[in-house]
């Protein structure tokens, strides 16, 4: 094989793997969108929530630290030598769902029956205050996760590929980053449970019912707000696998609250209501970038990766709106 | 075959005898704004019968329904259901307690299943816990297995084994009228309200539509109220007949007592109001 190709097969895994993680943080908003119409803007911020507070407990550092150290005159700044990382997940997952509730009793349950556009401001508040609430609670400063999983490039794969190219050709082989692969598969993992989950189980039958039609939902006994308290669990348990991914590749710290920024052109190509939208949206939108870097990157300067998915958003909004999976709009007049 | 559905086998003894009273309204008002929607309107509907709500367009019968089950909070009266007197109801408290319903414009889960539609409407009689369910253990997976045996029950007594696995937005009118009516009945429900299952079919599918009412109310001895625009219909399959018209109260009584009922026959002939 040329090195040309084998270069593109590594520009296309590379992109596929960038995908799955856009796809995890757009799974967040659709499973929300889906359940309440609400488009939640905080879901960025609650992967970034999530990823600081794995990391505080892991590392043992004291919540609220320099709001005591400044109140009380203390030097406090860690409570013991942190739990074991298995623990410290699980521990989050608890906070997560503490929050879910607290969304609900303070937030949601006031806003029922309003405009999706009052319901997507409240979630903007939420962002913010989550955001504050978060480096209150742990800090601002940029913190380094490690879960134990398997980081660089994979030595295994750079020798195999070397072989494919042909022989007297520079070629050094494919790099592919091992913690990109481990996300890839728990991403998958995560939608493969949340299908079975939402086909088979009673509470996924709920869901997917308040999903269809609010009324007929409440006519047959479920009770809205324990599904919503439901939809925002799920939802932080995907915002903190997707902070754990992320964290632990580029570190914990504000700007991990931004990758919701990329999630929105994955779910304009998707559609708000799709699952299986989201992952193919993802992907395409990795591959996409990733290409386009690689082959129009060098004719424009580079840097096109920041501005790609945005372009294919644009050119969605303009030819198919409800994008490849959402429900189709139709106007009756 | 049938006998084996038995709704109401699952939901604890209410002591209420047969022809007794099951449900009464008293006093209700319901107001959108200014508009009235209803007035002053009581009345009961007894254990084991078929009471049929009847009246003009605009009379006030769906939104009498939803009040019974919560989605309306009237702004006077009471309803007092198996007993327990209250203000209003709330929808998933009105079908824990045993209210299910159907509706006028069929509100169905579009994109599930026959099957998951139907078992939907036994959410109410499941217990076991999110956990156990997301984990499939023991408990949760036998009551998953138990419930889906009922809901196959019904769904060969509503002859519509045929479609069971097929998502229900893509089925003709007449068989989404019918799963309606099979999610229902997945409820064991105390009380069965049916907001016009007839509307809107040919004959064959009337008759089927009425079989299966009438068999409902016979066989399993559920309580049925009951809103429908087809007079031969109505005198045919119900016990007791409130008329409503303009939001009041006009006519009650056997079928017989209201067809003789001289408001009720202006109402229905189009006699000037005043």
């Amino acid at each position: 094989m040329s090195p040309d190709f084998l270069n593109f097969i590594e520009t296309v895994l590379n992109g596929l793997m960038t995908g799955v993680m856009y796809a995890l943080v757009a799974l967040g908003f659709v499973l929300i969108f889906k359940a309440s119409g609400i488009f939640n803007f905080a879901q960025g911020v609650m992967a970034l929530f999530a990823a600081l507070t794995l990391v505080g407990l892991q590392t043992g550092q004291m919540p609220f630290s320099h709001l005591i150290n400044a109140t009380f005159g203390t030097d406090i700044h860690h409570w013991g030598p942190g739990l074991p990382t298995i623990l410290a997940i699980l521990m989050t997952m608890a906070v997560m769902i503490v929050l879910a509730f607290t969304i609900e009793k303070v937030v949601l349950k006031h806003l029922v029956n309003q405009e999706p556009i009052i319901l997507f401001m409240a979630t903007i508040g939420l962002a913010y205050f989550l955001e504050g609430f978060g480096d209150l609670m742990w800090g601002a400063d940029v913190k380094p996760l490690d879960v134990g999983l398997p980081t660089g490039g994979s030595f295994w794969l750079e020798d195999v590929t070397t072989s494919w190219a042909t022989a007297g050709s520079e070629y050094y082989g494919m790099y592919i980053d091992t913690l990109d692969v481990s996300a890839a598969i728990i991403a998958i993992i995560l939608v493969i449970a949340l299908t079975i989950f939402s086909q088979y189980t009673a509470t996924g039958r709920a869901l997917r019912a308040v999903a269809d039609d609010h009324q007929a939902a409440l006519s047959v006994g479920i009770s809205l707000r324990s599904i919503w308290v439901i939809v925002w669990s799920i939802s932080g348990f995907v915002a903190l696998v997707a902070g754990i991914m992320w964290g632990a590749k580029s570190g914990v710290q504000f700007s991990l609250s931004l990758i919701a920024l990329k999630a929105l052109p994955v779910l304009i190509l998707g559609g708000f209501t799709s699952i299986p939208g989201a992952i193919v949206g993802g992907l395409i939108i990795g591959v996409g970038e990733k290409l386009a870097e690689a082959y129009i990157g060098p004719l424009v300067g580079g840097a096109v990766e920041n501005w790609f998915a945005y372009m294919v958003a644009l050119a969605f909004l303009l030819f198919r709106p409800q994008g490849l999976y959402g429900e189709k709009i139709i106007e009756r007049i | 075959m049938n006998q084996h559905i038995n709704p109401g086998s699952m939901r604890a003894d209410d002591g209420i005898e047969k022809g007794g009273m099951l449900l009464h309204v008293d006093n209700i008002s319901l107001s959108f704004g200014g508009v009235k929607a209803i007035s002053d309107i009581s009345f009961d509907i007894k254990k084991g019968e078929v009471r049929a709500i009847i009246g003009p367009n605009g009379a006030g019968k769906t939104s009498m329904l939803n009040v019974i089950n919560g989605f309306y909070h009237p702004q006077e009266g009471t309803i007092t259901f198996r007993g327990e007197k209250r203000r209003r109801m709330r929808p998933h408290r009105a079908a824990k307690q045993g209210i299910a319903r159907t509706f006028q414009n069929i509100a169905l889960f579009k994109g599930m299943s026959t099957l998951d539609n139907i078992m939907t409407g036994r959410m109410t009689l499941m217990h076991s816990n999110i956990l156990a369910q997301a984990l499939w253990v023991g408990p949760a997976r036998n009551e998953e297995l138990a419930h889906r045996e009922a809901v196959e029950r019904i769904i060969d007594f509503l002859e519509i084994e045929h479609i069971r696995k097929t998502p229900v937005g893509r089925l003709p009118y007449g068989l989404q009228k019918r799963v309606e009516l099979g999610r229902a009945l997945a409820a064991d429900p105390a009380l069965l309200l049916l907001d016009e299952p007839m509307a809107g079919m040919n004959l064959e599918e009337k008759e089927d539509m009425s079989r299966f009412v009438m068999d409902v109310n016979q066989q399993f001895g559920t309580t049925i109220a009951l809103i429908e625009h087809d007079m031969g219909v109505v005198m045919d399959l119900s016990d007791r007949v409130v008329v409503l018209d303009y939001g009041q109260k006009i006519g009650d009584g056997t079928p017989d007592e209201v067809r003789n009922n001289q408001k009720v026959i202006d109402a229905y002939l189009g006699v000037a109001h005043d």
